[in-house]
């Protein structure tokens, strides 16, 4: 049973990157920007999953608030750390992208800047989860941050719409549907966002299961007792008038 | 016998102010060190002023959060550990606390905004168009800014690097407030309605009023 626990995440991660990965090389290049556009098939499924892994953050960090069990914490925590892999992935690509396309690395675009921005929050929140060792004060403190962050998934999403940039507005969640044509390429698309999800999933249940072993290691490292200053200083014997 | 909830929040403020009157670290030390920051900024990107009509507004609001956030952070951790467990054992509501902490900082907060927003107009000659706008604008910012502070300073007390983390945490978070104030003042200098940015702030407010008063206990808890 433990096998298998441990082992089929790393299937359906390797099974849904294989299928991803395929589908993005056979689909055809886009008409204006060519093999460039193939980098949207793993740009919006890490975006995609940097808004769902917040989201299970926000989730995570309210059922704590609201049973003060740790598992909810270390969903919180483990999905946090893998939306910061995701919004930096998705961020990295974005630039990639952008270079042949706009000219530039980096152009002040809203979406760019509110991303980097959503990145940095939880980079926040990570930090903030490393001052401190015990596991429900380190609960609260986070859970508070993953609340209050989540308000950066609508400004993100929502700012191509808001304001006037550069970057595109949304291809698949638009009120009119879906923006793009060739049914390959949607299809590709789909199953990319599908795929990334199934692996963002396994990546899940391997890091809540990490967060638990960590969490009994420094409690076992904590519950030892050890000398205050290690072994360079000697506590003088008492019993013998402190002369030893 | 307990007194009630505002009751409670309202000694709170008023003993924050007091304190605020007899140390003077907004009015004396906060405001001048915004004025100062105002004047740095054009020896570094030139002292052309019609650049400095132009950019004056935003960065206003980008001084505006970068000390507003750290007048409320503070005022939201000059209780000593003694005092925080005192008020504890009397009964003091957790989230009576963290409002009345909020009112003080948004409070020392509007005059913050009013005295570097007369110096930012001054030096900058920055245009007044629907001035009165202001009336509503300052204050939900300074609403905003004293909820996130206090949320901030709530979460990182008794941590070790509290100090280096608050920018990290709360500098990202003020965004919403930042975009929302800049293009209140872009949307007034142009003519335009202000209503959907008013609206933000609001919601931003209100997000993060419910946040802090729902977890004002469990963040006691921690300290």
């Amino acid at each position: 049973m433990t096998d298998r626990t441990s082992t089929w995440p790393w299937v359906v991660i390797a099974g849904a990157a294989a299928l991803s990965f395929t589908l993005a090389m056979v689909s055809p290049a886009d008409a204006v920007q060519g093999n460039l556009v193939r980098i949207m098939y793993v740009h919006v499924p890490a975006a995609w999953l940097a808004y769902f892994a917040f989201f299970v953050t926000l989730v995570g960090s309210v059922g704590y608030l609201a049973t003060r069990s740790l598992r909810w914490d270390r969903v919180a925590a483990s999905s946090a750390e893998i939306g910061v892999f995701f919004t930096g992935l998705a961020i990295v690509l974005g630039m990639i992208w952008g270079k042949p396309t706009w000219g530039v690395w980096w152009t002040w675009d809203a979406r760019l800047t509110l991303t980097a921005i959503m990145f940095f929050v939880y980079l926040g929140y990570l930090a903030l989860r490393r001052t401190t060792t015990d596991p429900h004060i380190r609960a609260k403190r986070a859970a508070v941050l993953g609340i209050i962050g989540v308000v950066q998934i609508p400004l993100v999403h929502f700012s191509v719409t808001w304001w006037r940039t550069l970057h595109q507005p949304p291809s698949l969640i638009r009120p009119d549907g879906p923006q793009i044509q060739d049914s390959l390429m949607l299809l590709a698309l789909v199953v990319g966002v599908i795929a990334f999800t199934a692996i963002y999933a396994a990546l899940m249940v391997k890091r809540v299961e990490l967060q638990a072993v960590e969490e009994q290691l420094t409690a076992a490292e904590l519950s030892v007792d050890r000398p205050v200053a290690g072994e360079a200083v000697t506590a003088p014997d008492l019993a013998l008038g402190g002369e030893a | 016998m307990t007194a009630g909830f505002w009751v409670q929040a309202r000694s709170v403020a008023d003993r924050d102010l007091l304190r605020e009157r007899r140390r003077g670290e907004v009015l004396w030390i906060t405001i001048p060190f915004g004025v100062i920051a105002l004047l740095l900024v054009p020896l570094a990107v030139g002292t052309d002023i019609p650049l400095l009509r132009r950019i004056g507004p935003g960065l206003f609001w980008v001084i505006v959060m970068l000390f507003g956030v750290l007048v409320a952070v503070r005022q939201a951790n000059t209780d000593s550990p003694a005092q925080r467990d005192a008020a504890a054992l009397l009964g003091l509501d957790p989230a009576a606390s963290f409002v009345g902490q909020t009112l003080t900082s948004a409070l020392l907060l509007v005059g913050f905004e009013v005295l570097v927003g007369i110096a930012a107009v001054a030096f900058y000659d920055l245009p007044l168009q629907g001035w009165p706008w202001l009336l509503v604008v300052f204050p939900l910012v300074a609403l905003g800014l004293a909820l996130l502070g206090t949320l901030a300073g709530s979460i990182v007390s008794s941590v070790n690097a509290g100090t280096a983390l608050v920018p990290l945490l709360v500098a990202p978070l003020s965004v919403p407030l930042l975009l929302a104030a800049t293009q209140a003042l872009e949307g007034l200098r142009l003519g335009r309605s202000i209503l959907s940015w008013l609206l933000l702030m609001a919601t931003v407010v209100l997000v993060l009023a419910i946040v802090g008063v729902l977890t004002a206990r469990p963040l006691q808890e921690t300290r």
